[in-house]
């Protein structure tokens, strides 16, 4: 395993940080594949309602790449397909039947190790992803190396050596596995978030150039590759931590890929006891689920399913209140990383805390603190940016569409996720990692054509 | 305590219909009564506690100390010119009464034409003018007259940052350019080697009073004492004397975070190399001048906390930023000894700094896309 050490970044006191305690939720019924969480993928329906899939059917393939699909992650029959706007396929929701039988894998394990072709025919492909651009990878490309982060610095984020325990094997495996396709690196990142984002871990170790690839897979995903290679079992399970201010009873939860969260957001929004509460109980609606990490993930409705690379869950308030002169007020509530608030003055001294007669304590809600402005500060982004890139001057690059600009300043290197803590912080209230986003949309398609 | 009655009286007013035109004044009011209630819908869910006007107003706190000493030095030089025997308290009213009008009308018209450029373009009115529009009536002499003031103020707004796009978008320091209008349209009252300090309270009159710099530029020894200048009880524009008061608005504006301590740092360490350097070549008085004094005379203070941490106009990259303030400095000081026409070089450094910024990030951003071709070509 290597290491790097990154100083630059900001740690949000979140509060709700899940328990080391692991509760076995895979008996969840119901699952879902979500091809909109994927970059790039254009969803071609394989099944219809109604089908009896396997565990490891492709249920959607790429329009574009016919190699490239998602899978179910468990055998039963097709519940839903269910469509957005303009017919966008969300998401298609697969219910557990264990009677069902399980895809035959005939290959034997030592073969598979051996061979790429293997792993890329696998169900397990989609858990690869390229940058740049975020999308899964392409077969065709030559990776100058695999990234593994094995620290997820994201607020709430699961404790990745923990959550691995018991499945070393399988994640020697896998790693075996992708070395086949390029140098593997396990790295541990020691510092403030963003230090364990793929993004900043590939600009310390080896910066990706124009043209240049690197992929990168999710740790426990190494492990379920491993198990696919080992055992040719296609079981993709995550042990995700399921947290926030909201949440009751802040805990690690085992599952599969895409599970439905309706039971433990049950358990978290009403009573901690899992799963005691069945199907259909009422959920409040003035709690927001966060799919992924509070600082890039995705809002699901309370009995949504899990997002396809998401390995942590939270509950936050929404905050659609008026705040009277919240901008006047001493705000010994409110954090800030600038020090304009009182709780950000007071943070330097921590350690004459049991003097104060009122201690600063920090809420968090899905409140803006304020509205849209143009960016007139500047200096903090760098602050919390660790990469070789000027992080203001790219996202204006990226605003005007400026593409020229935009890869002289370094917009391969960046996903929309390393921007989030700028976008946190940013006083100007800019929906920065959108605009990323789209800044590189528009260069991946244009490297498509 | 509880504001709802507030919020529905808000909710009840907000303009429809016929009167929706006025959706940026009501948004205006609206938002300085009440952070508003929006939620993030895409990227980070969670946001920091700081926004625009939680920014603006940590500035606008950190001119209060400069602003209540110069009210008292307003009253004071006039108590001092005129011989006349007043409390302190006095002299702080005198020098208040005398302020009211300035800032009045400087917000006045500031914000009408603020409001009406929000207005006409449907955008958000900024806040960036609640401290422009205080430090003005702070960086002009006492005597001005409204009239001027308007005028000035007018111009600075239109043509130093609404033309460009508003606040964030505008190149030059709006509350310098106001200066600079003045500086250059009515010299006779705005003279560098001199200040006009008010004769009565309500009156036009005006006597002259000698600057430290003004001697200095005419070839005599400063008059006041380093300790007199330290305090700020010299004649000068209105609020930027004390260095004492410009030091306390410093340490919030560095606490917080707002002002970049990199920016203030330079333009002392830029101003004090030149000066040593001219102790060293020794060639008049002015260059024998011990280097510190240039902190404590006319603008420097004032310029450096409040003026060159403008982070519009400043550079923006961090090594930018230490090149700005190094220059300011440097040509500040520049100007003072080797320009005896116009004594106070602080304005037009921080001007001519302004204009070369962009430039100064082009050469800083430029160094790091050379370092990734490097990169590249390896």
């Amino acid at each position: 395993m290597e290491t790097i050490k990154i100083k630059k970044g900001l740690d949000i006191p979140l509060g709700g940080i899940a328990e080391r305690h692991i509760v076995d939720a895979r008996s969840i019924e119901r699952y879902a594949v979500k091809p909109p969480d994927v970059v790039g993928f254009t969803p071609r329906l394989l099944v219809a309602e109604g089908d009896t899939v396997a565990a490891g059917q492709p249920l959607v393939e790429d329009k574009n790449d016919q190699r490239l699909t998602l899978p179910s992650p468990v055998s039963g029959v097709v519940e839903a397909i269910v469509r957005g706007e303009k017919r966008k396929l969300l998401e298609v929701v697969v219910k557990i039947d264990n009677s069902k039988l399980k895809i035959e894998n005939s290959a034997d394990a030592s073969k598979i190790l051996n061979s790429q072709f293997s792993i890329l025919n696998s169900p397990c492909w989609w858990m690869i992803k390229e940058r740049p651009f975020g999308t899964i990878a392409n077969p065709d490309h030559k990776p100058k190396g695999i990234f593994v982060s094995m620290r997820d610095t994201n607020p709430l984020a699961p404790d990745i050596e923990f959550a691995l325990k018991g499945r070393e094997h399988e994640f020697e495996a896998g790693i075996k596995a992708l070395e086949a396709f390029g140098t593997v690196h396990c790295v541990k990142a020691e510092g403030p978030h963003p230090a364990g984002n793929i993004g900043t871990i590939v600009a310390a170790i080896s910066p990706i150039n124009k043209g240049e690839y690197v992929w990168s897979v999710n740790a426990q995903d190494v492990a379920n590759i491993g198990r696919w290679c080992l055992s040719g079992e296609y079981k993709p399970e995550r042990v995700i931590s399921v947290g926030g201010p909201a949440a009751k009873c802040p805990k690690y939860y085992r599952v599969l890929c895409g599970a439905c969260m309706q039971r433990i957001s049950a358990a978290q929004l009403i009573d901690p006891a899992y799963p005691t509460l069945g199907v259909g109980a009422d959920l409040p609606d003035t709690t927001r689920v966060i799919s992924g990490s509070p600082l890039s993930g995705t809002t699901i409705a309370a009995d949504g399913f899990l997002g396809m690379y998401d390995q942590q869950v939270c509950f936050i308030e929404e905050g659609n209140y008026y705040d009277f002169m919240g901008w006047l007020m001493p705000g010994l509530k409110k954090y800030s990383f600038s020090y304009t608030f009182l709780s950000g003055i007071l943070r330097p001294f921590k350690a004459l805390e049991p003097l104060m007669p009122i201690k600063p304590t920090y809420s968090f809600n899905t409140n803006m603190h304020g509205s849209v402005r143009p960016f007139l500060f500047t200096g903090s982004f760098e602050r919390v940016f660790p990469f070789d890139i000027y992080p203001l001057q790219l996202i204006k690059a990226c605003i005007v569409g400026d593409v020229e600009l935009q890869e002289k300043l370094g917009i391969y290197e960046v996903e929309p996720e390393d921007f989030a803590l700028c976008e946190f912080i940013d006083p100007s209230k800019t929906e920065i990692q959108t605009i990323i986003r789209e800044a590189l949309e528009v260069l991946r398609k244009e490297a498509i054509a | 305590m509880n504001f709802k009655w507030l919020e529905d009286w808000f909710e009840k007013i907000e303009p429809k219909g016929k009167w929706s035109w006025l959706g940026s004044t009501y948004e205006a009011f609206h938002t300085f009564a009440f952070t508003p209630k929006t939620v993030t819908k895409s990227g980070s869910h969670i946001r920091d506690a700081v926004d625009m006007k939680r920014s603006i107003i940590i500035v606008v706190i950190a001119l209060i100390p400069a602003l209540l000493f110069g009210m008292w030095n307003i009253g004071y030089q006039t108590a001092m010119s005129t011989g006349a025997d007043w409390h302190w308290l006095y002299m702080w009213w005198f020098g208040f009464l005398r302020m009211l009008p300035l800032i009045v009308v400087s917000y006045a018209v500031g914000l009408f034409i603020e409001f009406a450029f929000a207005q006409y373009r449907h955008h958000e009115v900024n806040e960036g003018y609640l401290a422009t529009g205080l430090l003005i009536p702070m960086i002009i002499p006492v005597t001005t007259p409204l009239w001027q003031v308007a005028l000035a103020v007018a111009f600075a707004v239109i043509i130093g940052k609404e033309v460009f796009g508003g606040s964030g978008m505008n190149f030059l320091n709006p509350a310098l350019v106001a200066r600079a209008f003045l500086f250059f349209s009515y010299p006779t009252h705005m003279s560098g080697d001199k200040v006009w300090i008010a004769a009565d309270l309500w009156g036009s009159d005006a006597i002259a009073g000698a600057t430290p710099m003004g001697e200095l530029a005419a070839g005599m020894n400063p008059s006041a004492s380093a300790l007199d200048m330290l305090i700020g009880t010299i004649p000068g524009s209105t609020c930027e004397t004390s260095v004492i008061a410009i030091a306390l608005g410093a340490i919030l504006l560095l606490m917080t975070g707002i002002a970049s301590w990199r920016i203030m740092l330079s333009v002392f360490v830029g101003g004090g190399a030149m000066g040593l350097l001219f102790n060293a070549i020794g060639y008049n008085d002015y260059m024998q001048l011990p280097f510190y004094y240039h902190f404590l005379m006319g603008g420097f203070a004032f310029g450096a906390v409040f003026m060159a941490t403008d982070p519009v106009t400043a550079a923006q990259t961090n090594c930018g930023k230490w090149i700005y303030g190094l220059l300011i400095g440097a040509f500040a000081v520049l100007l003072r000894v080797c320009n005896p026409a116009y004594p106070e070089g602080m304005m037009l450094s921080i001007l001519f700094m302004n204009c070369m910024a962009p430039l100064i990030d082009h050469c800083v951003v430029a160094a790091n896309i050379k370092r990734r071709e490097r990169r590249i070509a390896r």
